[in-house]
This record gives C-alpha cells, sequence and structure tokens, in this order.
C-alpha cells in the first residue's frame, strides 16, 4: 500500500466520529442528490410518457407562405400588415411524394395521412363547436391508442361514421348508434352515426375532438387531394428533431417536433430540471463547505505533527497527498453510501406508491449515481485542496514550538 | 585532516515582525568535524534553538551561509532541502514528537517510507534494528502514545538516526526527562556516536551532560564562542578557567575545547 494512503487512513481512523460524520454528512448530500435526480428525471420521463404517448412525434404541415417583403420610399414611416391569403386555403397536395421519403426513413413506427377542420355539431337545439379530424380507418389508432380508449361502441369509422369523446356525447346528451348533425367550415352538411365513445382522460379532448373517416373530411373540407397534417410516430422519440429537420429540408414543408410543439410541457421539464439542478448545486456545495471546514479543523489539530513530520525531510508534496487522499476516501465512500441510500430511498418509495395505486413518478434507476458519485467524489478532492495546501505550507519550527 | 562536517560562516537572524526586529544571531561562525560529539551552551534566550533550526534547514537565515558536505544550504530551494533533511540531519527535541496515531516501529520507520511513499522491507529491518538497539525491541508495535516519556525519547532517537544521517541536531533532548533517563538517553546517543561515526549537535542546560561530551561551544552575545565569560554562565570551574576568548573583532571564530579530546581517529567511521 501506498504510505501516503496508508496515513491518510490512519488519520481517518484515529478520529472515527469525526470521520463517520463526514462520510455520513457526504452521504446524505449524495442521496438527496440521486433521489433528486430519481424524482426529477422520473417526472419528466412521466409527463413525456403521457404526452407523446397518445400525440405525434412529428408533425408535417403545409408550408407557411413567406410574408411579402413591402418596400417603401426611404424616409416615409412602414406599417407592414402581413395577411395569409385566406381564398387560399393550406394544404399539402404532393403528399403522395411525401409518402414515399417517409417509407424509406428508419425508426417510424406509425404514419397517419389526416384533413383536420372545424365545424359545429348540432343535436336538437344544441350546436356545438367540434374539431373533425379525417383519418384512414386503417391508421385509426397509429398515433393515438383511440382503439383502447373506446368505451362504449367500437373504433369503426365507416364513411357515414363518427368518433366522438364521452364528454361531448353527455354535452350533446347523445349515445352510440345515434345520428348527429355536422356543418364544416367550409358549409358542408353531413348526418354521421356515433359508432364508438372514447375517453383519453385529457379533457380539451374528449369534449372537443371527433374522428372521421378520411374520405369523408376530403368531402366536408373540399379537398380532393390533398392534405393538411401527416402526422409520425417515432421508436426514439429523442430523435424527433433531427427527422423533422430532415423532412424540412427534403420537403419544404413546415415539420415540427414534439418538443417543440408541446410548449407547456417543454417548460414545465425545464423548470423542473432547472430546480433539480438547483438542489443538486446545493447538495455539492454542501459537500465541498463540510469536508472543507473539517478537514481545516483537523490540519490544525495536526500541525505540530506535520511541523515534525517536515523536520524529518517529509516533503510538502507528501503532506498535501496524505490531505488530499483524506478528502477523496470521504467522497468516495460517502457518495458510495449515498448511492446505495439514494437508489433504497427511491426503489421503496417506487414501491410504495405502485402498492397503494398513486403512482409517485420516482424512477430509481434514473438516480444519475454516475454522476453523483463523480461530482461528489470531485466536491470532496477540490473541498480538501485548500487545507492540504495550507498543511503542506506549515512552518515546521512554528508548528513544533505549538 | 578531512575537511569538516560542517562550516558556518557569518551566519545572522534577525526576527522581523510588525513591532519589532530581534537580532538573535549576530555572525555565528564555527565548524563541526565529522563524527564529533558537542555540546552547544547558553542562556535561555540566547539562540540556541535558533541556530539548530537553522543547521536543521528547517529555518532561513538572514544572512550568512553554511556548508555541509560540500554543500551551500543557503542556495537550496526548499523541495531540495527537504530532501537534504531527510537524507543527512536527524531531528531529536526537548519533547520526543512522536506521531501519537502510529506505533514505534512506524515512527522510526517514517522518515524512510515518507520518502519512498511506500514501506520497504529492508526499511522494516532497519527501524527494527534500531528499536532493538534503543533497547526497545518489546515495544515496537506499541501505538507512541503508550510509552513512557524515557521510552518516547530513545524511539525519537531511533527515528533521528533511520536514514543513516551525517548530523544529528539535538534540541535539549534530555531537557524534559528524569535523570536516570536523561543519562540512558544520553548514554545512548554517545554509544551510537561511536559506532557509527555520526555527528551529534545537541544544546543542553546540564553542565554535567555537556561535560561529557567532547567538546563545547557556548553561544553569548549573538555569536559562538569557545568559552564563556563568568558573567554570561556562572560558575563553571571546569570551564571558565580553561582558555581566553580567541576574538577577532568584528566576527568571533569558534571554539576549540580539547579537554575531553580523547583518542578519537577523524577517520569516517560510520556504519552502513
Ligand atoms: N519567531 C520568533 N520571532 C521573534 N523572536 C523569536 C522567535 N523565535 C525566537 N525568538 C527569540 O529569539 C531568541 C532566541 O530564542 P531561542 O529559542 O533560540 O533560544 P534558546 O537559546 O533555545 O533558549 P532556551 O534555552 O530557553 O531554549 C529569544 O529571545 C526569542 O524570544
Ligand atoms: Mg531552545
Amino acid at each position: 500500500m501506498r504510505f501516503d494512503l496508508k496515513v491518510a487512513l490512519r488519520y481517518l481512523l484515529s478520529n472515527r466520529l469525526q470521520s463517520a460524520l463526514l462520510i455520513g454528512g457526504v452521504a446524505i448530500a449524495v442521496t438527496v442528490f440521486t433521489f433528486n435526480a430519481a424524482l426529477i428525471n422520473g417526472l419528466a420521463e412521466f409527463q413525456i410518457d403521457r404526452v407523446v404517448g397518445s400525440s405525434a412525434h412529428v408533425v408535417i404541415e403545409p408550408a407557411k407562405p413567406a410574408p411579402r417583403i413591402v418596400t417603401a420610399p426611404a424616409g416615409t414611416e412602414r406599417l407592414v400588415v402581413s395577411q395569409r391569403a385566406l381564398e387560399r386555403r393550406e394544404q399539402i397536395k404532393q403528399w403522395r411524394s411525401v409518402e414515399r421519403i417517409i417509407d424509406t426513413l428508419p425508426g417510424v413506427t406509425g404514419v397517419s395521412y389526416n384533413i383536420n377542420g372545424t365545424g359545429l355539431v348540432t343535436r336538437g337545439q344544441q350546436t356545438l363547436p367540434v374539431t373533425l379530424k379525417g383519418v384512414e380507418p386503417s391508421r385509426l389508432a397509429a398515433i393515438a391508442p383511440i382503439d383502447r380508449n373506446i368505451v362504449e361502441g367500437e373504433p369503426r369509422l365507416g364513411l357515414n361514421d363518427v368518433l366522438i369523446g364521452r364528454k361531448l356525447a353527455n354535452d350533446l346528451g347523445i349515445k352510440v348508434g345515434q345520428p348527429i348533425f355536422i356543418t364544416s367550415n367550409q358549409g358542408r352538411e353531413r348526418t354521421l352515426t356515433v359508432r364508438g365513445l372514447y375517453a383519453t382522460g385529457v379533457d380539451s379532448l374528449d369534449a372537443r375532438l371527433a374522428y372521421v373517416n378520411l374520405d369523408t373530411a376530403r368531402v366536408m373540407f373540399d379537398l380532393p387531394e390533398g392534405l393538411t397534417e401527416i402526422e409520425l410516430k417515432l421508436a426514439d422519440i429523442y430523435a424527433a428533431r433531427a427527422v423533422a429537420k430532415q423532412l424540412a429540408d427534403t420537403t419544404g414543408l413546415e415539420v415540427t417536433a414534439w418538443m417543440d410543439k408541446n410548449q407547456r410541457l417543454r417548460e414545465a421539464l425545464e423548470g423542473q430540471g432547472s430546480s433539480g439542478s438547483i438542489i443538486k448545486m446545493f447538495t455539492l456545495i454542501t459537500i465541498v463547505v463540510g469536508v472543507a471546514s473539517a478537514l481545516l479543523l483537523t490540519t490544525f489539530r495536526r500541525r505540530p505533527e506535520i511541523g515534525i513530520m517536515r523536520s524529518f525531510g517529509i516533503s510538502q508534496r507528501f503532506v498535501l497527498s496524505v490531505f488530499m487522499l483524506q478528502g477523496a476516501l470521504i467522497g468516495i465512500l460517502g457518495s458510495l453510501a449515498g448511492c446505495f441510500m439514494g437508489w433504497g430511498f427511491s426503489y421503496l418509495l417506487a414501491q410504495a406508491g405502485k402498492s397503494s395505486g398513486r403512482a409517485l413518478p420516482v424512477d430509481p434507476s434514473l438516480g444519475q449515481y454516475d454522476v453523483a458519485l463523480l461530482l461528489a467524489a470531485a466536491a470532496s478532492v477540490a473541498a480538501a485542496l485548500w487545507p492540504a495546501r495550507s498543511a503542506s505550507r506549515i512552518d515546521p519550527v512554528e508548528a513544533i514550538s505549538q | 585532516m578531512t575537511a569538516p562536517l560542517l562550516e558556518v560562516d557569518g551566519l545572522r537572524k534577525v526576527f522581523v515582525d510588525e513591532e519589532f526586529e530581534t537580532p538573535v544571531l549576530k555572525g555565528v561562525t564555527f565548524a563541526l568535524q565529522r563524527g564529533e560529539m558537542v555540546a552547544m551552551l547558553g542562556p535561555s534566550g540566547s539562540g540556541k534553538s535558533t541556530l539548530l533550526s537553522i543547521l536543521g534547514t528547517l529555518m532561513r537565515p538572514t544572512s550568512g551561509s553554511f556548508r555541509m558536505l560540500g554543500r551551500e544550504l543557503t542556495a537550496l530551494r526548499e523541495a531540495e532541502l527537504s530532501d537534504f533533511r531527510n537524507q543527512q540531519i536527524g531531528f531529536i527535541f526537548q519533547y520526543h514528537h512522536l506521531l501519537p496515531d502510529f506505533s514505534a516501529l512506524e515512527n522510526v520507520l517514517f522518515p524512510h517510507a515518507g520518502r519512498l511513499w511506500r514501506e520497504t522491507r529492508a526499511g522494516r529491518e532497519r527501524a527494527a534494528m534500531l528499536l532493538e538497539r534503543v533497547g526497545l525491541a518489546e515495544r515496537m508495535h506499541y501505538r507512541a502514545t503508550r510509552l513512557s516519556g524515557g521510552q518516547k525519547q530513545r524511539v525519537a532517537i531511533a527515528r533521528a538516526l533511520m536514514n543513516q544521517p551525517a548530523l544529528v541536531l539535538a534540541d535539549e533532548p534530555t531537557g524534559n526527562l528524569d535523570r536516570e533517563n536523561a543519562d540512558q538517553a544520553f548514554a545512548l546517543m554517545t554509544e551510537i556516536q561511536r559506532e557509527t561515526g555520526t555527528t551529534f549537535l545537541l544544546s543542553t542546560h546540564d553542565r554535567e551532560l555537556a561535560e561529557r561530551c567532547e567538546r563545547r561551544i557556548y553561544i553569548q552575545g549573538g555569536v559562538v564562542v569557545d568559552a564563556p565569560t563568568s558573567a554570561a554562565l556562572g560558575t563553571s570551574p571546569a570551564i571558565s578557567a580553561r582558555q581566553p576568548l580567541r576574538m577577532v573583532p568584528g566576527e568571533v571564530v569558534a571554539v576549540v575545547d580539547r579537554t575531553s579530546n580523547t583518542t578519537r581517529d577523524d577517520g569516517d567511521r560510520r556504519l552502513a
């Protein structure tokens, strides 16, 4: 064994209580670090899952026409008003070629070719606004698991069928098998039969969204050829941005990844992430302050001994190393214990949540144990630097005569 | 005659702090021959500890020079001094100053293992041999804190010899011991000096022990003299009647008191 390591260990063992407290302190800080990571990351995973599980990962929409550039004579004030031409419907006309591109993309697990639009649904005296989503019946569940969300009736979309949310059905006082009257924003009217009711748990969907057959939507929205939207589902949700960029570059269409579509989610994740980072930072600061102050006390208490060592020619580097090693040992032992405790704590909470039914979104596998170990050990070594340097620079004559 | 082990030339030390300037050494000049055992006497506060600290390279002089084994030590950098100290100088202090967390054996081994950054079998064997030599074979694995005062000081003597230094500096090595332990420790040092040819310079207030050394030097008024004035040291018949002061104006040349100039050859008798 290296002799500096032996001396460092001997010093740690000679003051067992202080060493135990120090290691315990680091362990608690690392427990907080890893539990915090397991919670924040688990929560993020949970939220992403909820959003991404029932919506598209990449959405292709018609290109937005660039606003016209208006030149004005110099010296005059300019007021530029840009308005999208209302009479020109935005649509994806060349979607067949886009389909061919999509077919060559790896990692695409589902595609849906849609025509979306708004309309009004009337039943008796009641009239409510709806969003109509025209999809191919075979791809009904390609994006959202609507087939699994059906609570009444069946997930079938014939030309005269419609699937609506349970909340909308309640609002209208309608049952499966009954007809409803729908007017599209293009003025087309149609009577459709309610085939099924679904419940996603998201109120805004359950109250507003109605699925119809793509061919029905073509008629109702006057789009004999084009589409208004293509939705993709990917095997790797974090590849969404790259896929979106690639598609935008090759098709010239407006392509958006899920994280850019769900600003709320992104903000929530960022907020949680940064509050998590602040907590992590404070745990590291706690480690640095705790280890540094304890080691400073140790070096102070051991001044005469260090003076003696220096008097028989022990180098400053050796003294430095002895105290740095103490910091490193405290850091490594403490953070190992802390990782174990953090994992155990997260695991217990996750289990307790499962058995009680109200699961806390803690994921013990997301505790960032490697990062915690590395950072805590680095923090301890950094904390030891100052005490170790001051120990190595002790004036032996002064220290011995103390 | 071979070159002296240590040559000290015009060494000065002034302690300076915010309030005071304290000149302690005012031009110390003397030499130590290889293998001699020299006592340094002087009143309290005369600068004995200061001089030993400077010679032991623990403290730098304000000016002046000293050479040991042909090297000008005032010119060395801190790391080189540390290394030199490790290999060529052994310290023995009044308060044994063992490292309390280590056994007697580990204390003796420390200067060796600390230099190599690891313990070696040869080192452990030598440390054990030295402890045996100072009569502590039985106590080898005792913690330093579990030894008596006299035993601790003998461990300190063994530790000072661990790296076979050319010079051992002892600052009142018996000052904290009772008569019996003091005599025992002193006897041990003289024996080791004879066996190994290691040079010893020891400061002491104990005239009786000083008389048993081969040679005495005195610090008085910040310089080293070969005999003290009676005013400075009180009455010491064995000393005061000896030679008159040989004083060169402005500087002082040390020291020869050959009373106990026993039959000691000058050859290098240091044991391996
Ligand atoms: N760090 C310092 N700062 C200022 N003055 C000091 C310092 N160290 C020692 N001195 C002064 O230097 C003088 C010599 O001190 P030193 O310890 O060398 O004497 P000494 O001969 O060993 O005395 P003693 O026999 O009592 O041990 C004393 O007057 C002391 O006050
Ligand atoms: Mg002294």
